[in-house]
């Protein structure tokens, strides 16, 4: 078996590579139209990602924009901020910090689904408004900027290696693998 | 007996414990990190396996039910579950159209499946080299299975239709809902499930 360290740096340089590839693809990803809507009788319009967040608050729907923004705004960016400040900290000097940032990853690795938002609701809009020239919409290439900014960080995250973060501190106890567990009775309160 | 499933291992930072035996509603943390390891459900030992069951039950209706009905001036359209994956492929879009399938029917079906054979085939102390094949799989799959975001995106697309077109719910888009929500359930009782609780399973008992 490869010794965990060597493992982890290798992995540590592809998950590096992956998020940096899925921060350069954010450009396109919120530049470019995600959809166009054709109604009869109105001005079409392209939409991007955040001019569609724009309308929902104009439109009065103020909680559903702040959804959208999370999901498609704050989750990305926050997410590829975490996983920056992972990749850095693994990578200069494993073993410190290592409860905080193991908090880290598995905030990153929970929230990073909710991105796929905006991907499932074009793709429903453009399967389901398909009534020609009185409504219709239809995908633009934005959108597949995004998907790839999702499945780019999705990937960086799986690269990394949580472990990596303990590589240097050893385990509690007497260090033995039978350590026994902790136990708390339900509603926990976590230390 | 099998040493390495007879462990529980921390999945964030490979601390392994020995299983513990755990009382109804207990929970058991890692001694380096805190991460809940293992919880012992107050359902008993085989609510997994229902779980997953009843989830792929629904799966099937989901698919082939009307999920959503629009309207514009009098023309009516129904659509399936499939619609989005449709709408992307036929406007040119197809290595998205693949995303959305894996990500909102494949990967929850391959999930169901998975989880129902991991948890049929685990019925001896010692489950073999194809159970814990099947588990590895089960968790790859899992990360790519997001039927509850893609209800969250439908919710949100009703609003953004609402002076568009009227819209209306049908039963294929609640045999999704209550499907993914099995899967949810399924999957945390399947995860943090210790060999002690899973060895109280009628499946064990039967075949021991
Ligand atoms: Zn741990």
């Amino acid at each position: 078996m490869i010794p965990l360290r060597l493992q982890s740096r290798s992995s540590l340089a592809q998950a590096a590579a992956l998020a940096i590839s899925a921060i350069i693809m954010m450009v396109p990803a919120y530049a470019l139209p995600v959809m166009h809507l054709g109604i009869a009788g109105q001005t079409t319009s392209d939409t991007t990602i955040l001019s569609g967040i724009l309308q929902l608050w104009r439109e009065g729907l103020g909680g559903l924009a702040a959804i959208v923004f999370t999901a498609s705004f704050l989750v990305p960016v926050l997410k590829l901020a975490g996983l920056a400040c992972l990749l850095a900290a693994a990578w200069r000097k494993p073993g410190t910090h290592s409860h905080l940032l193991t908090r880290v990853y598995g905030a990153v690795d929970f929230i990073g689904r909710w991105s796929m938002l905006d991907v499932f609701l074009v793709a429903f809009l453009s399967g389901a408004v398909r009534f020609g020239k009185l409504a219709s919409v239809q995908p633009r290439p934005g959108i597949l900027a995004f998907g790839a900014v999702v499945v780019l960080t999705m990937l960086a995250t799986h690269r990394f290696d949580p472990r990596f973060l303990w590589a240097d501190s050893p385990p509690p106890a007497s260090g033995r693998d039978d350590a026994a567990i902790q136990m708390a009775t339900t509603p926990p309160t976590l230390p | 007996m099998n040493t390495e499933d007879s462990n529980v291992q921390c999945p964030l930072c490979g601390q392994s414990h020995r299983a513990p035996f755990l009382k109804p509603g207990q929970r058991a943390l890692c001694i380096r990190c805190g991460t809940t390891v293992a919880e012992r459900g107050r359902l008993g030992p085989d609510a997994a396996l229902a779980f997953a069951l009843t989830a792929l039950v629904l799966a099937i209706p989901s698919f082939l039910l009307p999920f959503v009905t629009l309207t514009k001036f009098g023309n009516e359209r129904t659509v399936l579950l499939s619609g989005g994956v449709e709408g992307l492929w036929l406007h040119g879009f197809g290595p998205l159209a693949v995303l959305v399938l894996v990500c909102g029917i494949l990967a929850p079906l391959g999930l169901l499946a998975l989880l129902v054979a991991v948890l049929w085939t685990d019925t001896s102390e010692n489950p073999g080299e194809l159970n814990a094949t099947l588990r590895r799989w089960a968790h790859g799959v899992e990360h790519w299975a997001m039927p509850e975001v893609q209800i969250l995106g439908v919710m949100v697309a009703f609003f953004k239709l609402g002076a568009v077109v009227e819209v209306a719910v049908g039963p294929g888009l609640w045999c999704y809902g209550a499907a993914s929500l099995f899967t949810l359930l399924a999957w945390r009782r399947f995860n943090l499930q210790t060999r002690h609780e899973r060895a109280r399973s009628m499946l064990t008992v039967a075949s021991s």
